[in-house]
């Protein structure tokens, strides 16, 4: 169905080393195939080839060949291989054409030029399939990452595709959406589609893979059937540099983790947050009586999306001015204007939060006492960005970026860090940086909130867990052996809890010649 | 049974108008009020996004559009003639400001919030105007509230900064709007170029004809603002 003859391929023709070497792949019919290896190892550039954005909208050289059936996709125009293919990206934000969901499930067909009866049944029909009646007549701007990371696979259905084409399309998602998601590749699966996903994380895909292909510096490395898939353990997959298959055994890390026992009620040792309280409109966005927070830990807060997680933290941060309610540290309340001044949210999009033209002017950017440059140096040394500091910021990979935030917070003397999602995306080594960049923050002293849907960066890195679910804090515990079986009820149980048929199994594409 | 499954993202909308009309309105609207038209004819049209708004639920904005409206227009009336000095000059900047200006921008936000895309490249297709014009305006609509949601994480992010109003800004306070623009942009051109490759995927660009299941068409209610409007531009041609 799928076949790639020989392929090269790079962005620039100047460069020595091709983006892709020598790739060489058949895909049949109704395969599920994972794409995996390090970032930058040429996955998303091949799902690019596979689809027709390179060369048609990402220009570089080619040489070999992608067929589909009989055609090339490099040759023919990207609006025919869009027929055949369905592509689903990593953001949810920035894959929608129309502002309202109704509009974006029927694009596809109305570019296609279908009847508009043919349209109308398609789009009754893939509704009822995704089960998604409750998202319809609705601005997507008020949608979550999962329910809009679920238009975007129902609308790419509409459309009939034979091939699913997915690039990362989990990274934004939390641990339940994460199984909505697992549940409507199945869908597709059994109904005789071909998918292909490229992914970091992949606990969710586990007995859905037919086939895993493993890149490495742009070649294809290994390729993994499925029964030799089964007899591979977690420790194999750390080798290969990936996640985890299974989220079951994985275990936290103890070896550079002592959290000291701080005895409660200690106001020296814990914020104190009391009847803290945030609304927006009618809304009671955020409601907790009565709360204590260990502080020389690190703290995962975990819920589900809309749970109120990112709400929590922007009241912690001073940013919500009509939060209520008392935040004390070290006995002392804090108003909003010190919450400010004494907090620092790294946000998952950095790219929000850099504003200069090199990584020094960054960090200085943040000094308000003494502007000096040892200790600028010495701030960028030990976030290893030294030799970086006359670099543009926006120049800098994903991680380089979030260092370079960190260390403006630093620079700031801030006293709370929170991160928000940070590793959202990330493969194993940059998820292992992440973590050990905050352990060093801990070290420093500093209090850290770590938002997550990432069960593996929590068991890296965080010794405290903060569970929210609507607006409150419906468990606060150690992440000790019991906290740690909690923890993994949390991400690994939504399994069953959503594993309500969607509906009977229709086959949604009627499998077709190929 | 179209409109049953395509209505706008926003069902608070009850009342259908062609984005056709939205825009001539528009241009109208704003052509009397720049322009010195009679009085009579300026609060005529005026009062049309007041009620657009209304009709369309959105209450609040829609009264503290006329109610800012009607301020201004009262100082601008009473209370120009007897003040003097830098209040006189303050009051005249304020007053023009809101009376000249409030009144497009009001409806220009009407035609964005209450039109979707899929709404607004059939009513341009069935103007006959090519998709290459339709497809670039029509993303207009989406970028509006995408921009605003970065202006606001930028701004979150600046004030966790401190970066803001103080000494060294106001010395120099274009380097405020550099550290809005900088982010602002390379966000912008990242999701535009995000944004490109996905609906190039989902076959924008084929150039049979484009089904167009969402259904546009000028109703009673068009003819009326249409009729208005066109009264007012007469009398703005002819009694300027």
């Amino acid at each position: 169905m799928l076949e790639i003859k020989n392929l090269n391929f790079s962005y620039n023709e100047n460069k020595k080393e091709p983006d892709l070497k020598n790739i060489n792949l058949k895909i049949k019919k109704g395969e599920m195939i994972l794409l995996c290896g390090e970032s930058g190892c040429g996955k998303t550039t091949l799902t690019r080839l596979i689809n027709g954005l390179i060369p048609h909208f990402y220009e570089g050289s080619i040489n070999g060949q992608v067929m589909i059936n009989d055609l090339s996709v490099e040759k023919s125009p990207i609006y025919e291989t869009a027929k055949i293919i369905g592509s689903v990206f990593q953001n949810p934000r920035s894959q929608f054409f129309n502002v309202d969901t109704n509009s974006e499930l029927v694009f596809g067909c109305e570019n296609m030029g279908l009847p508009v009866e043919e349209i109308q049944k398609r789009f009754h029909d893939v509704v009822s399939t995704f089960n998604i009646r409750h998202l319809l007549n609705k601005s997507i701007f008020k949608l979550s990452g999962g329910e809009k990371q679920i238009i975007a696979c129902a609308s790419v259905s509409a459309s009939k595709p034979q091939i699913l084409l997915l690039d990362e399309p989990s990274s934004n998602l939390d641990s339940a959406s994460t199984w909505d998601l697992r549940k409507l590749i199945s869908i597709w699966k059994n109904a005789g589609n071909t998918v292909i996903i490229a992914e970091h994380r992949l606990y969710y895909l586990n007995d859905l893979i037919d086939r895993i292909i493993y890149m490495k510096d742009g070649k294809i490395h290994k390729e993994l059937s499925r029964d030799e898939l089964r007899s591979m353990d977690n420790k194999s997959f750390l080798q290969l540099g990936l996640r985890p298959l299974s989220l079951e055994d994985l275990s936290k890390n103890k070896k550079d983790f002592s959290p000291k026992p701080s005895k409660p009620n200690d106001i020296n040792t814990h914020l104190n947050l009391t009847k803290f309280r945030y609304s927006y409109g009618k809304k009671i966005a955020i409601d907790i009586e009565q709360l204590e927070v260990p502080q020389n830990e690190v703290i995962a807060i975990i819920g589900k999306n809309g749970a109120g997680k990112s709400t929590f933290a922007r009241c912690l941060c001073g940013l919500e001015r009509k939060c209520k309610g008392l935040l004390e540290k070290e006995g002392k309340s804090l108003g909003n204007k010190e919450r400010l001044k004494l907090s620092y949210m790294v946000m998952q999009d950095v790219n929000h939060q850099i504003f200069t033209e090199s990584v020094e002017d960054e960090i200085l950017l943040s000094m308000e006492y003494d502007k000096s440059t040892e200790k600028t140096e010495e701030i960028l040394k030990n976030l290893d960005l030294l030799h970086l500091k006359d670099t543009h910021p926006m120049a800098l990979s994903g991680g380089q970026k979030q260092r370079v935030a960190i260390g403006s917070a630093i620079a700031s003397r801030k006293e709370i860090i929170i991160f928000d999602e940070p590793t959202s995306g990330l493969d194993l080594k940059h998820m292992k940086e992440v973590a050990y960049n905050i352990k060093k923050l801990q070290k420093k002293g500093i209090i850290i909130f770590i938002i997550s849907h990432d069960l593996e960066l929590i068991l890296e890195c965080c010794s405290h867990v903060l569970h929210f679910e609507k607006g409150k804090v419906v468990d606060n515990y150690v992440l000790d052996d019991a906290g740690e079986e909690k923890l993994k009820h949390f991400f690994i149980n939504p399994i069953k809890d959503t594993n309500i048929p969607i509906t009977s199994p229709v086959l949604l594409f009627p499998p077709k010649r190929c | 049974m179209n409109c049953e499954i395509l209505q706008s993202s926003d069902t608070r909308a009850n009342l259908k108008i062609d984005p056709r009309t939205k825009i001539i309105v528009l241009v109208i609207l704003n052509l009397i009020v720049f322009g010195e038209t009679a009085h009579y004819a300026t609060l005529f049209m005026v009062a049309i996004p007041f009620f657009l708004l209304l009709l369309s639920k959105r209450e609040k904005a829609a009264l503290i559009y006329i109610s800012a409206y009607t301020l201004a227009l009262l100082g601008e009336i009473f209370l120009i003639p007897v003040t003097h000095g830098v209040l006189n000059i303050l009051i005249v900047m304020i007053t023009n400001l809101l009376v000249r200006m409030m009144p497009g921008i009001v409806m220009g936000y009407y035609l964005i919030v209450t039109t979707t895309v899929s709404e607004f490249l059939a009513s341009m297709e069935k103007t006959r105007i090519p998709e290459i014009i339709a497809i670039p305006i029509s993303v207009v609509f989406r970028f509006f509230p995408t921009l605003i949601e970065e202006i606001r994480t930028i701004k979150d992010a600046m004030r966790m900064r401190g970066i803001g109003f103080n000494l060294r800004t106001v010395k120099s306070p274009l380097i405020l709007l550099e550290y809005i623009m900088v982010p602002l942009l390379i966000n912008a051109v990242k999701t535009g170029d995000e944004l490109s490759a996905a609906s190039l995927t989902r076959g924008l660009g084929n150039p049979v004809k484009r089904t167009h299941i969402c259904e546009v068409g000028f109703h009673i209610q068009d003819i009326i603002l249409l009729i208005f409007s066109a009264v007012a531009l007469i009398i703005f041609i002819l009694f300027k």
